[in-house]
């Protein structure tokens, strides 16, 4: 990068050296000085619509925007003068002529900017004795309400619905001061309902349906979490009273994602509290789940897994991990499965194919990992299949900041037509389940493809050749031997390539990096790889078996013919996945589910354990960019269970009965002392996750001369979900579900 | 939705008619309302798929402007303007007797849906106060009688001829005149190509295009020290040559045609008797700043205007003026006009861009300037009719002597619109420096009905007002400047003894509260907040601490707001309020001393 130029100037007497082209609003942040604005917010278009920021500038005629003037060399500016003081102070008394100060039931109270602004700025009496401009409040959606005589008119909402999300659901009414802002059918919202609005109001002039009037803000506690929907991983900031999540949002914009969030990510929480939530133990008696205690059913299960790996060996009983439960969660559930039952069944809903991309870049692994940061700053994206916007939500906001602050270049090959299209440089659709057909002609040059598809790939090639650092992000469409050849291809730029597979649901990439997964050891370490099996064996006290084990189908369809005796199920829903619904649970001899709902799964089990949700447990998760990040608990659900808790249990009762050594974790933080341990790439720093970040995981992998990887169709299979959907977690999110644009969705 | 096969011509027209189609959104809305009546849900999702828009991108356009409506209207829609000039001759009265008979109310229509009525603002017929517009048509100084007989005609289907030409431009030329301009105004058909061509249309541009390069078109107009007419006064020459040269993108020439100013009304005859001069200038202008395309930017209200200057763009496309290799010379030049749909903002240069980009006409962050990032993003020069008009003079006799004909650096004439209680109001052509007490003494004739002079407003409502004794000055830029006011955009109201300069503030404040695009905070509640202050005040409930209060809220306004709006509302209320301070105390008494009782004014709230 060429190296900016340093300015100098004085702000309040004070020397400071910015970088040529920073807005005086920025340098005076940078000093810690306040110069207080509304519309001004970074990252979207200027506006100087609001005027709060005047300030004066030596020898300007005028007081000066300070949210557009951009640094001179020997500028000299203040701030806190009598003269800024007072355009502070009667620019709020103009704004609050039509404000109609409902200050105590306004759901911003206390976290608004402009009481904020009055209270350190603002007059100490009113002036103002005509009649104000009323209008009555408008419901937009079950989402969104706008009351416009709140409104300030900063126009963030309708900048970040257009810029930000490329939506264009708002616009700007009327003129004056009757100006308003407008929903763009007529008088109510149709748009992707994520609420950026709501969040980016400064006033109460935008709320939200799910939280208004129910409390106050400082009534509440704020626990930074982890999103547990999508697997792109945006932090969410619950809001919790009494235990009970009554907001989500990111207004502190303290995670990757800053201040997006979707949908899901802001209002998809409801989950929690759904009257279907189990809050009791079940087992079966007579071909019905009862509830029962928390030890006949412990005791049950234990009893039970000894009883059968006593009479069919570890062989016979199988495991599925979860791709919504914590790493550690998933670590001790495989640890269960190799070090207690000695067997390699043990497998997730696969929806990406996580492996085939650790294996193809081998010892390149650690260094071309594609975090979300890296896909906002890099001067080319290439896409290949999937529909960010709609899948990868996060994804399609890097990418589009990406467009707007960097002019990054945006190439997209796809079978169908998505909305990305609409910002792409260039678009390349093929015919339907051609994009890997697309890639190994990027690769090798070989291949058949329709008419026409060959030259414009030819044209992106040599586009993406002239990029100093380009992203690939891929979806499902690619697995196996398709991603040898998109790395094959990333090879031949010239320029630094970077890549991201991109899976569903909040912790698939991590269950595939914890070694949930019957080929592949914690880290994608190979079942052979001495070192690794020999390292784990030292950690759990155990032999690791070294066969491979069954994939999640294949568990499914043993359970039918009868060679798998138990199923182990931790947050998933492999019979409604994989099964022939009508087949039942086949010829299983024991189910055992730890899930929130009765779900298809559930219902067939013989015994069901309450579990917690990723919004009620501590541990970490990482998403599809391979970046660890921490889970706060932040609600209780009366009766449920963490993942962890339960696995401690379970592992405690077969200790009891003969069976393995118990865990003896006492927190989720000793089973992540462990995965630092014996997964390689999880060794990150923690100072930057106990601060609220994320660190990419390095994952050290090497080929050790095994035979290029493919991995079996239909095994990786995408849940295809879309904003409004979250897998079985989705049915179960009210809110969300009961929106018109939920069902317009396909 | 089916369109009938005039209107879809128009919009196939229209949209390959820009660089960008969504520029066709405003002139769309438009012609469609003229033929549908209003603007209907299935109008503006046909012109949002034909534009490539969503339906919010269209709604909140059209939301902005006055002249578009989604409610029906009546089929005779009587617009009465009530601003500064017809204020001063009858214009509310005249909206008082039309509420009456029509039995209606400001924007309302008649049961039966034949009439709707609008108080409108300023529509450009100030020299023939009070005026009214029924749909585009122009009637001026209507009195309460022929009023009666215009509704009633309208009523029997009849359409009473309108206004041919604006009242006051054509009246014997005073000694002190100084045709320039103007000089082609009154000749029988001087619209038409073939008349212009006789009375020496087209011979500046044979010059500019043959004889001049493109620098030296812009000396030659640096010379004459023309300066913008529209209302800034910025040194025309100077703009244009800001326009980087070496720029790949394509460069635009815009003519302001916006005419807004209260008291201004001089570039409607301009584009009415004289069509080709306006299009000679701009094609000039595009030489010299080496543009291939201009646009006339015309107020939506001018629409007879439009077709009369757009059928001359059409004669001069077929006699070779405009097009491709004009002249021979190799050069070529494009030009649009292009309709407004009510808003004075529009006026404001950047704003005018944002309009003419079919958005609502808010106004950009300055710098950059539309010299560099203008129209599209592109660089572009934008000016006033006048100014362009006075291009061809200055290329055929020479910036100096053009220049020789005003003061040092207020080169060549000026058009006058003077209203309001003079004898003879008109448009006046005359050299810049004349004396302003002279002028209305001698050319507008004197006070009417004997009265005595209170108040100037010298060029348009954003300027601050002159007493009668502050008029002894000579009518240049840097002179009245000087004085404390501006020459603005030429629109001088002469204000009487009868008249309540309370009254005065309230009516200039109606129009910036109305006018204000909402941008920006102190603009848009600053003149709400005054607006509201002054009836109440005018309406005898003021308060004694409300006298300062309307000066200091101004104060507040002046120098802060987003663009120069806030400061043209604050400007006149300022002066009126220091000039006039004695009016305001009478208030407080209870009395209105011009007009009417305090509690007649109360009710009539």
């Amino acid at each position: 990068m060429a190296e900016t130029k340093l300015v100098h100037l004085k702000i309040d007497d004070r020397d400071v050296e910015v970088p040529a082209g920073t807005l005086v609003i920025e340098a005076t942040r940078r000093l810690g000085i306040e110069v207080p604005s509304f519309c001004y917010y970074p990252g979207l278009t200027l506006q100087a619509a609001c005027r709060m920021c005047l300030i004066e500038v030596e020898k300007a005629p005028k007081l000066q925007t300070a949210c557009t003037q951009v640094v001179g060399e020997g500028m000299v500016v203040r701030t806190n003068t009598e003269q800024v003081r007072n355009a502070r102070k009667f620019m709020l008394e103009f704004l609050l002529s039509n404000h109609p100060l409902d200050c105590p039931v306004c759901d911003k109270g206390g976290e608004c900017e402009l009481q904020d602004m009055v209270f350190r700025y603002g007059a100490d009496t009113s002036r103002f004795v005509e009649e104000k401009i009323h209008r009555p409040e408008e419901k937009w959606s079950d989402l969104v309400y706008y009351d416009a005589p709140r409104c300030i008119l900063c126009f963030r909402c309708v900048r970040v619905c257009d810029e930000g999300m490329d939506v264009k659901a708002l616009g700007v009414g009327m003129r004056g001061a009757h100006s308003i802002i407008i929903p763009n059918r007529e008088d109510h919202l149709e748009c992707e309902e994520c609420g950026m609005c709501i969040d980016i109001c400064p006033v109460g002039a935008l709320t939200s349906g799910t939280y208004r009037y129910k409390t106050r803000p400082w009534e509440m506690q704020y626990v930074s979490t982890i999103c547990t929907h999508c697997s792109n991983g945006c932090k969410t900031t619950l809001s919790v009273r009494n235990h009970e999540i009554l907001r989500a949002n990111n207004r502190d914009l303290s995670g990757i994602n800053k201040e997006f969030l979707c949908v899901k990510g802001r209002f998809g929480f409801d989950f929690t509290k759904h009257p279907e939530r189990l809050k009791q133990p079940l087992l079966r008696k007579g071909g019905k789940l009862f509830p029962v205690s928390w030890e006949e059913a412990a005791q049950a299960a234990a009893t039970k897994l000894k009883e059968l790996h006593t009479a069919y060996g570890g062989e016979a009983i199988g495991f599925i991990g979860s791709n919504r439960a914590s790493n550690e969660e998933n670590y001790m559930l495989q640890r269960l499965a190799r070090a207690t039952f000695g067997t390699n069944n043990i497998d997730h809903h696969r929806t990406a194919d996580y492996t085939g991309l650790v294996t193809a870049l081998g010892e390149r692994a650690a260094d071309s990992s594609l975090t979300m940061e890296h896909l906002y700053q890099s001067n080319a994206v290439l896409v290949i299949g999937n529909d960010p916007s709609n899948q990868n939500p996060l994804v399609g906001w890097q990418i589009r900041a990406g467009i707007r602050h960097n002019g990054a270049k945006i190439f997209l090959v796809n079978s169908r037509e998505i909305k990305l299209e609409r910002k792409a440089t260039q678009f390349v659709q093929v015919a339907d389940g051609q994009e890997a057909a697309a890639v190994r002609w990027l690769a090798t040059g070989e291949g058949q493809l329709a008419a026409g598809v060959s030259e414009k790939l030819a044209a992106l090639k040599s586009a993406l050749e002239a990029e100093p650092d380009v992203a690939i992000v891929f979806g499902s469409e690619l697995t196996g031997k398709a991603i040898e050849d998109v790395v094959a291809f990333g090879l031949k730029l010239p320029g630094k390539v970077r890549y991201m597979a991109l899976g569903d649901y909040a912790n698939s990439r991590g269950a595939a990096d914890m070694g949930v997964l019957p080929d592949r050891l914690p880290g994608y370490a190979y079942l052979d790889n001495r070192g690794v099996v020999e390292s784990l064996a030292k950690h759990w006290g155990a032999q690791v078996p070294t066969k491979q084990g069954m994939t999640a189908p294949e568990m499914i369809d043993a359970a039918q013919t009868g060679r798998l005796k138990a199923l182990y199920v931790v947050g998933a829903n492999p019979f409604a996945h994989f099964g022939k619904s009508a087949a039942g649970r086949g010829n299983l001899g024991l189910l055992i589910v730890h899930e929130l709902f009765l779900t298809e799964t559930a219902q067939l089990a013989d015994i069901v354990f309450p579990a917690a949700s990723a919004y009620e447990k501590d541990g970490s998760v990482t998403n599809t960019a391979g970046e660890i990040q921490l889970l706060h608990k932040a609600a209780e659900v009366m009766g449920a269970r963490s993942d962890f808790d339960l696995l401690r249990i379970v592992s405690h009762q077969l200790e009891r009965a003969g069976l393995g050594k118990a865990f003896h974790f006492k927190t989720p933080a000793a089973v992540f002392e462990e995965i630092r341990k014996t997964v390689p790439g999880y060794n990150v720093e923690s100072i930057g996750l106990l601060t609220g970040g994320a660190e990419p995981t390095k994952i050290e992998f090497s080929k050790n001369g095994h035979a290029p990887y493919d991995v079996p169709v239909q095994l990786i299979r995408p849940a295809n979900d879309n904003l409004f959907t979250s897998g079985t977690l989705g049915r179960f999110c009210t809110m969300m579900q009961t929106l018109p644009e939920a069902e317009a969705k396909p | 939705m089916q369109l009938s096969p005039k209107l879809a011509a128009k919009f196939d027209k229209l949209q390959s008619s820009y660089p960008v189609k969504r520029s066709a959104l405003i002139p769309m809305l438009m012609y469609g309302q003229d033929e549908l009546g209003s603007v209907s849900d299935e109008l503006i999702a046909e012109i949002a798929r034909r534009l490539g828009l969503n339906n919010v991108q269209v709604e909140e356009t059209l939301a902005y402007y006055s002249m578009l409506h989604r409610q029906p209207i009546g089929k005779h829609h009587v617009q009465v303007c009530t601003n500064v000039a017809c204020m001063l001759r009858g214009g509310a009265e005249l909206l008082e007797h039309a509420k009456k008979r029509l039995e209606i109310g400001h924007k309302e229509v008649t049961k039966d849906g034949v009439f709707s009525l609008e108080e409108v603002e300023c529509i450009g017929a100030c020299t023939g106060a009070p005026a009214i517009q029924v749909n585009y048509d122009f009637y001026e100084n209507v009195t309460p009688l022929n009023l009666d007989r215009l509704i009633e005609d309208l009523d029997k289907g009849k359409r009473p001829e309108p206004q041919g030409v604006i009242s006051g431009a054509l009246h014997e030329r005073a000694k002190q005149e100084t045709p320039l301009i103007s000089k082609r105004w009154g000749i029988k058909d001087s619209h038409k190509i073939d008349v212009a061509l006789q009375h020496g249309a087209y011979q500046a541009l044979d010059k500019a295009l043959k004889q001049m390069t493109p620098e030296s078109i812009i000396d030659e107009v640096k010379q004459s020290s023309l300066r913008g007419r529209g209302g800034a006064g910025f040194p025309t020459g100077l703009k244009w040559s800001f326009v980087p040269k070496d720029s790949p993108k394509p460069k635009y020439v815009i003519c302001n045609a916006d005419e807004s100013e209260p008291g201004t009304c001089k570039d409607r005859p301009l584009m009415e008797m004289d069509p080709h001069q306006l299009i000679e200038g701009i094609t000039i202008a595009g030489r010299a700043i080496n543009a291939h395309s201009g646009f006339i930017y015309i107020r939506g209200e001018y629409r007879y205007v439009l077709d009369i200057v757009d059928a001359a763009i059409a004669e001069a496309y077929e006699r070779g003026y405009l097009g491709k290799n004009i002249l021979d010379s190799g050069f070529d030049f494009d030009l649009l006009i292009h309709t407004g749909a009510g808003a004075y903002e529009c006026g404001e240069e950047s704003a005018l861009m944002e309009s003419l980009e079919g958005k609502r006409g808010n106004p950009r962050i300055k710098p950059p300037f539309p010299a560099v990032v203008g129209l599209y993003g592109c660089p572009t020069i934008i000016n006033n009719v006048e100014t362009l008009c006075a291009v061809p003079a200055i290329i055929l006799e020479g910036g100096l002597t053009y220049a020789n004909r005003g003061t040092p650096k207020n080169g060549g004439t000026r058009l006058l619109c003077v209203s309001g209680s003079v004898n003879k109001p008109g448009i006046y052509e005359i050299p810049l420096g004349m004396n302003m007490k002279k002028f209305i003494d001698e050319m507008a004739g004197g006070m009417r009905n004997g009265k005595k002079l209170k108040a100037v407003i010298p060029g348009g409502s954003s300027c601050p007002v002159f007493r009668a004794e502050e008029i002894d000055i000579a009518m240049d830029y840097d002179t009245v400047a000087k004085a404390g006011s501006m020459l603005g955009s030429g629109g001088m109201v002469v204000i009487d003894e009868d008249t309540c300069m309370v009254d005065m503030a309230r009516r200039i404040m109606h129009f910036y509260a109305h006018e204000s695009c909402g941008w920006c905070i102190p603009c848009r509640e600053g003149t709400s907040w005054l607006k509201k202050m002054l009836d109440r005040f005018h309406a005898g409930l003021g308060r004694p601490e409300d006298i300062d209060l309307i000066g200091e809220l101004s104060m507040n306004m002046l120098g802060r707001t987003f663009c120069p709006l806030g400061d043209a509302a604050a400007m006149p209320t300022i002066s009126i309020v220091q000039k006039f301070r004695n009016e305001f105390e009478d208030h407080l008494q209870g009395r209105c001393a011009y007009n009417k009782s305090a509690e007649a004014l109360i009710g009539s709230r």
